[in-house]
């Protein structure tokens, strides 16, 4: 099982460039903040599969930001019935309403829609945020932190052996 | 020297095509998930949503779906009662509805035909659900579970009754002793002028004396007619201060008299003053109705109002996005439907069946919505029945549609012959009826303009066999009373909010109770009742013993006074000067010669 799965992520993750895992990070956080069932999650996770995109950074970034979700999502919800109740914007909303597509995209809830806006306002933040701290980490923090007892532990793992042998 | 030849980097495509393939598998998979989950994923969705508008949780026991036609079978639907969690309001055994695909596909939940059957309200649950809002009219009922109680039912205690009472007999002595006090002085002072057997006597002699006296000349004659009218003026003079003390003696006599009767009459009066504050000192008598019947009927308003009731506010609520508070991490769904559009949510045709014991009613139902104004039609439902082992007829219809303004909505029902069999109406410990068995017949109309009910109708209980056991003596009349009670006409009146009706009930129940209650405490004070009225007697009996003396004086100073003033009349009735001209006649006569 953990040969199959290490045999999935060097597959897919050939590539590891700073901005690959920039991408990670950012598609991770929209689709971990969003409501899972949803169609724009589809999207996302077909750009992460489709594009040179690094899975690992995709699937950490979402597991965290879904639990970090739990917390946000009263905001989500304020934010998102601000939106929909809001005068101004009445006849974007019921323009929308009357096209299937939107209705499937399910705009219309509170925190799928303030969810959806905020993750992608915040996006260009956490991209350039992502690429920065990733160049940063590779050119001066690597060489140390590999050298961390920690790490050694986790590289002694089946796991990463298995891994590192597949790596070549 | 060996040569190295490096081979030039290749560019990698940004796209990996294996990722494409990846993402096929991950739908494949997870359209295998939902098709092999669908009928849990749509239970959890039913109990969610139908929850959230219920207010509190809602179980279901199982969901299975079917393709062709599109429609779901529901099965052990149990919604909680969000004010009473220990209560479901409503228990379905089975729902089944067809759904229309053409409307679904452009996102809209129509639904064709839903048949609800073995519907039961206000059934227990095994373990109290949970409530997501807070109850808006958990005191709605507290007034009828007060029960007695509310009725402050006190024993009158006789001392107080009496303190109260200001009684009249003390005070008639009081009053008849002043004027007995009054009357002696005046009959000391009529005493000394009423002339007395002497004088009278007196003036006979001298009358006599007169008309026997010889009179031999004119001159005599003159003398003793000018003595005998000095004598009559005495008289007249006497007769006149007799006739006043007659008077005045009559007059005193007369309150003399008064006082006495007042005082020979004032126990009797005192005693029905008692008697008639001698009643039960209860506050609350004129809500008996409410208070023995109050929570049964309100039970049956409840299912002649369960349309409004139970599905108006769960359309509110849906209707109106604020009104629902998501559970965490939820959310909600906004709907922006223009008005000239089906509406988002319809059962188009509906057929409930309510169940109590062996006998079912069908409700029809039609257009059941949340958006009327866009659908142009009110909710209708329509129950018919006659002869079933609960009821002779049955007969209710009414429709609602939800407005701007709120709920507007009508409802008129017609039931008769409601068999009635061992209902409680009351289990407390001091007081616990139970009707064996009656009839019952009601009808009335209800209306709800903007979510404000106005209405009412009445409830006629016949044959009414009712048990009824107390522990005290209070409540035990009001028991007694029930038992003989074979018929009972209860009014019944709704007003106020949608979420918060109040009930108002009436009926002759309260004046029957109210007397047997009277009645019952001049018993029970019977005693001290008869005690009180010997000691008054007793006062009384004493005074008018000890004072008749006082009445006797003057009635015997009154019988004295005109046995003098007969015997005046009659002095002043003699003839004494034609007696004495005759014998001075004859006199002269026989001086004269004898003719």
């Amino acid at each position: 099982m953990l040969t199959l799965l290490a045999k999935f992520f060097k597959a897919l993750n050939s590539e590891s460039g700073a901005w690959a895992l920039a991408f990670a990070f950012v598609l991770g956080m929209v689709m971990g903040f969003t409501p899972l069932w949803r169609v724009h999650n589809l999207v996302i996770l077909l750009i992460a599969l489709l594009f040179r995109i690094n899975l690992t950074g995709f699937i950490l970034s979402f597991a965290v930001c879904s639990a970090v979700a739990y917390l946000l999502d009263p905001w989500f919800h304020q934010f998102g019935f601000y939106l929909l109740s809001h005068e101004s914007w009445q006849p974007l909303w019921q323009s929308l309403y009357q096209s299937a597509f939107w209705r499937v995209m399910q705009f219309h809830h509170t925190i799928t829609l303030g969810s959806l806006v905020l993750s992608i306002a915040f996006a260009p933040i956490l991209l350039g945020l992502s690429f920065y701290v990733i160049t940063q980490y590779r050119r001066r923090i690597q060489t140390w932190f590999n050298k961390l007892k920690i790490v050694q532990m986790l590289k002694a793992n089946r796991f990463w052996a298995i891994y590192s042998d597949l790596r070549g | 020297m060996t040569q190295t030849t490096s081979k030039p980097q290749m560019r990698r495509s940004a796209i990996r095509w294996p990722g494409l393939a990846a993402f096929v598998v991950i739908c494949a998979l997870l359209a295998a998930f939902t098709w092999l989950l669908l009928d849990t994923i749509l239970k959890w969705t039913f109990e969610s949503s139908v929850g959230t508008l219920n207010g509190a949780e809602v179980n279901i026991e199982s969901v299975e779906h079917s393709w062709s036609p599109l429609g779901v079978r529901i099965t052990g639907v149990q919604v909680t009662d969000p004010t009473q969690p220990e209560q479901n309001r409503l228990v379905v055994g089975e729902i089944t509805a067809q759904l229309n695909l053409e409307q679904l596909l452009l996102g809209r939940l129509h639904f064709d035909n839903v048949v609800s059957s073995d519907i039961r309200t206000f059934q227990p649950r095994q373990s109290p659900g949970e409530v997501y809002t807070a109850p808006t009219k958990e005191d709605a009922k507290a007034w009828a579970e007060q029960g007695l109680a509310s009725l402050n039912l006190t024993m009158p205690n006789v001392d107080e009754i009496v303190s109260r009472l200001e009684l009249k007999t003390p005070a008639a002595i009081t009053q008849a002793k002043t004027t007995i006090e009054n009357s002696k002085q005046e009959l000391e002072s009529i005493k000394a002028n009423l002339p007395t057997r002497e004088t009278l006597a007196e003036y006979e002699a001298q009358i006599k004396a007169l008309s026997e006296s010889k009179i031999e000349t004119p001159q005599q004659l003159q003398q003793k007619r000018e003595e005998f009218a000095a004598l009559k003026e005495k008289f007249e003079a006497d007769k006149a201060q007799v006739n006043a003390i007659k008077e005045s003696t009559n007059e005193t006599l007369a309150e003399l008299k008064q006082a006495f009767e007042q005082v020979k009459a004032a126990p009797a009066a005192d005693l029905e003053r008692a008697q008639q504050l001698m009643q039960l000192n209860s506050e609350g008598l004129n809500e008996i109705t409410a208070v023995l019947f109050g929570e049964q009927m309100r039970k049956w308003s409840e299912y002649m109002l369960l349309a409004y009731e139970q599905l108006a506010p769960m359309l509110a609520r849906s209707a109106d996005e604020k009104l629902v508070k998501p559970p965490r991490g939820e959310g909600i769904w906004f709907e922006f439907s223009q008005s000239q559009e089906p509406p988002s949510f319809l059962i188009k045709k509906a057929k409930t069946e309510f169940a109590w014991g062996e006998t079912v009613l069908d409700v029809d139902w039609t257009n059941i919505t949340y958006q009327h104004e866009q659908l142009g039609q009110p909710t209708t439902f329509v129950a018919r029945a006659s002869n079933s082992a609960l009821w002779q007829l049955l007969n209710l219809n009414g429709e609602l549609a939800l407005t701007a303004a709120g709920i507007d909505a009508k409802q008129q029902w017609q039931v008769q012959g409601i068999k009635l069999d061992n209902l409680k109406l009351s289990e407390q410990s001091e007081f616990a009826a139970t009707l064996l068995a009656s009839l019952l017949d009601s009808e009335g109309s209800v209306t709800l303009q903007d979510s404000v009910f106005d209405g009412g109708g009445t409830v006629r209980l016949s044959d009414m066999k009712v048990e009824a056991k107390a522990e005290n003596k209070w409540a035990a009349v009001i028991a007694n009373a029930l038992q003989q009670l074979s018929r009972l006409d209860i009014n019944a009146d709704v007003a106020g909010q949608l979420t918060q009706p109040t009930f108002s009930f009436s009926s002759d129940l309260d004046r029957q109770l109210g007397s047997a209650l009277k009645s019952a405490a001049l018993d029970a004070s019977k005693t001290e009742l008869a005690g009180l009225q010997t000691k008054l007697q007793e006062q009384s009996n004493g005074f008018l013993g000890d004072n008749q003396d006082a009445l006797s004086a003057f009635e015997g100073l009154l019988s004295d006074a005109e046995q003098r003033d007969k015997k005046l009349q009659e002095l002043l009735k003699a003839k004494f000067e034609g007696a004495i001209e005759d014998k001075l006649k004859d006199k002269l006569k026989g001086i004269l010669g004898g003719n």
